[in-house]
């Protein structure tokens, strides 16, 4: 009876140092945030930083190019099963110091609640592992992070990479459906404005005018 | 007859629908196959599950461009080896955002697949009129100087001072600005992928295209096949919704080498007499690497794949120069933080060449999943075809340092994260590698219902026909015996266009 009622206690305990690790804590999602929950953001907002810290070669930071809210975009945008695997890539990343810790005091806390020498240092053991699945979860992480990052269009400008602008040009395919989602009706062109391909041949090169969105 | 495209917005109610041929899928197979039997003035249904993009609807940003294009997300991966592949899911397949390849299989490689697939119709003379028709139908010719940009032309320039051989890659596009945006669409209208092309030219000659519609599985009669049934998806959600069956008196599968094989096996495990389908699944897979020069390459200028070398093909792969969005090549980088910024802000003065390779000793398999229509992959690189991507990696260093790069970034595990000598790169053929050492792709996929004269071995003849029926063709990679080599578009077009003339003459 007394060990059983010890047995409980003890599952409690556990149960509420669990709760605590994985959901106390965290600060509310900013808004706009549809898919990740407020740890697998915040997970994801200090890793984008780590990866893509204020200063250097680049000056966009992760935060400023606001990789995270890519990243819940991205995941969002998957099937449900690769949805479920990207989450738990963040809540690994996160929760994995207990079995990995961080170098220096306190190395077990939560990856977004180390400082950022022991994040920076926590990523760099499992980029450089010997262990191909921890190197394989890295990537993954830097894969979805880096295209936030690079979708970003101070990025993209800052290092002569933004799309240019093309003129649009009309051939006979763009009579035959309308833009994705959109009704045949709503087609704006008819066989007059059927233009060939504008300035055909025409090599873009970097004194282009740029894409608008990127202007 | 009155053909057209439908679009899911006009979907209001369950349908049926009858015709002589339906073709399940718009890639480079199925447009073909349809096209040719339109213009054959036969009843020509094709239905694709993908959406129809207009130049608004890509785009720029690589993750969404993958999200909203490619199968899963793009997020596909093989087991076994894990490896990268991605499939289209878009009227044109992989036209749509691949970066117009078009090369004829080597005469040994088609003289190879005769010789072992008992194969008496597939040589190199035989395939050439079928080739030819296509490149003059699509304008394939060897990419201009003048869209080439810098990175690939200094890719000439190294093979030139090696003495390999090298070519302006041919592709399938008409005036060709270099915007570098062949994964992600071309904007420009440039590039003929099969939804500007063919299935126009299909729609032109009376055939019928229905989008968004999924096709589920056969509807069979004892060893005949009488048409599919299916549901309309919603675009990029693949929310199902309204039903729908289409009668015929051909089927022509060309849902793509992974998409068919699941077909089959959801539908009674139909045509699998020979127990080959879903199995010898094969791929090109690539190694990548990124020079870095003194000076600027504008490398987001210029053909997306401009130049190649065939020089190594008979020792298993290709060399050829890539760009790609810098958010989706990026991944391969090394490096965290600063560092990485450092890396990333090299890109202006960088290039990306490639190879793929030709394993013909790796092989896999494709099933069908419990739920769903996604495939289950697995597939295992072989120790001997790793010698040939680390061989392939080699050559890629040592045509970097020849053309004057200063570094380079092989993003390979136990690999220094930058090469800044050719001394440096020796490493690489001193070094043990392990197949998850690299980062792999493989975007050519083959043989998971192939072409064999043997029906106990194959799964369809020489005309894409399945040895078990009498009335289903199949028009995918998936027909090819083995690899063909080089890039697969223009040869699996070239066996769809005899596979169309076939279809017509018994109509």
């Amino acid at each position: 009876m007394l060990s059983a009622m010890f047995l409980w206690l003890v599952a409690i305990a556990l149960g509420a140092l669990g709760i605590r690790r994985f959901f106390a804590g965290y600060s509310a999602a900013p808004v706009g945030v549809r898919t990740l929950s407020a740890p697998e953001y915040q997970t994801a907002s200090a890793a984008a930083q780590v990866l893509y810290p204020e200063g250097g070669a680049i000056a966009a930071s992760g935060g400023s190019a606001r990789v995270a809210l890519h990243t819940d975009g991205f995941v969002g945008a998957q099937t449900s099963g690769n949805r479920i695997l990207m989450r738990l890539l963040l809540v690994l990343i996160e929760h994995a110091t207990l079995v990995f810790p961080a170098h220096g005091p306190h190395g077990r806390r939560r990856f977004s609640a180390l400082d950022s020498e022991q994040q920076l240092a926590y990523l760099e053991g499992w980029r450089g592992s010997e262990t191909a699945a921890r190197r394989l979860v890295f990537t993954s992480l830097r894969a979805i992070l880096t295209m936030g990052y690079f979708a970003d269009p101070e990025v993209l400008r800052s290092l002569g990479l933004a799309p240019r602008d093309i003129e649009r040009s009309v051939i006979e395919a763009d009579l035959l459906w309308p833009p994705i989602g959109e009704h045949p009706r709503s087609i704006p062109f008819s066989a007059r404005d059927l233009t060939g391909r504008v300035e055909e041949g025409r090599p873009l090169g970097p004194t282009g005018p740029l894409h608008p969105d990127f202007r | 007859m009155s053909g057209g495209v439908r679009v899911f917005a006009e979907y209001r109610r369950d349908f049926e629908e009858v015709c002589d041929v339906v073709v399940v899928g718009s890639g480079p197979g199925g447009a073909v196959v349809a096209r040719e039997l339109a213009a054959a003035g036969k009843d020509v249904i094709l239905l694709e599950e993908g959406p129809p993009f207009t130049p608004e609807d890509f785009e720029l940003d690589g993750a969404v461009s993958m999200a909203r294009t490619m199968r899963e997300g793009g997020l596909r991966t093989t087991g076994g080896t894990i490896m990268a592949t991605m499939q289209a899911n878009a009227l044109g397949g992989g036209s749509l955002v691949n970066s117009a390849i078009c090369v004829r299989a080597p005469e040994p490689t088609l003289d190879g697949w005769c010789d072992e697939f008992g194969l008496a119709q597939t040589t190199r003379a035989d395939l050439d009129p079928h080739y030819q028709a296509i490149e003059d139908f699509l304008g394939i010719a060897p990419t201009p100087d003048d869209v080439q940009g810098p990175r690939n032309l200094l890719f000439r320039d190294a093979c030139n001072a090696l003495g390999y051989s090298s070519e302006p890659i041919a592709r399938n596009v008409r005036g060709c600005r270099g915007s570098g945006e062949c994964f992600t669409g071309c904007r420009s209208r440039a590039k003929q992928s099969t939804d500007i092309s063919y299935v126009p030219a299909a729609v032109a000659d009376g055939a019928r295209v229905f989008t968004s519609a999924q096709v589920q599985r056969l509807l069979m009669r004892g060893s005949r096949v009488w048409g599919v049934a299916g549901q309309i998806v919603r675009p990029f959600t693949g929310q199902p919704s309204y039903r729908f069956r289409i009668q015929a008196r051909i089927v022509v599968l060309a849902a793509g080498c992974m998409a068919t094989p699941v077909l089959l096996q959801r539908s009674e495990d139909f045509a699998n007499g020979s127990g080959q389908v879903g199995e010898n699944l094969q791929f090109h897979p690539g190694v990548a690497a990124m020079g870095v020069f003194p000076h600027e390459t504008h490398p987001q200028f210029g053909a997306t794949q401009g130049y190649q070398s065939l020089e190594f093909v008979r020792d298993g792969y290709k060399l050829e120069t890539l760009w790609a969005p810098p958010g989706v090549f990026a991944v391969r980088l090394p490096g965290l933080g600063h560092e990485l910024k450092k890396n990333l802000s090299m890109i202006p003065r960088a290039a990306i060449w490639d190879a793929i390779a030709t394993c013909n000793r790796s092989k896999g398999r494709v099933r069908a999943r419990r739920r769903g229509l996604d495939p289950a992959l697995t597939w295992r690189l072989d120790p001997k075809d790793l010698t040939i991507l680390v061989e392939a990696l080699w050559r890629i260093t040592e045509l970097f340092f020849t053309a004057g790069a200063e570094r380079i970034l092989p993003g390979v595990h136990g690999l220094p994260d930058e090469l800044l000598s050719m001394d440096e790169a020796r490493r690489i053929r001193t070094r043990q590698f392990r197949e998850t050492d690299f980062t792999l792709a493989g975007n050519h996929v083959f043989s998971t219902t192939r072409m064999h004269g043997d029906g106990r071995l194959g799964v369809v003849d020489e005309d894409g026909r399945c040895h078990d029926t009498d009335n289903l063709y199949i028009a995918d990679t998936g027909i090819l015996p083995r690899s063909p080599s080089v890039n697969p578009m223009l040869t699996l077009m070239a066996l769809a266009h005899r596979t169309g003339q076939r279809i017509a003459e018994r109509l």
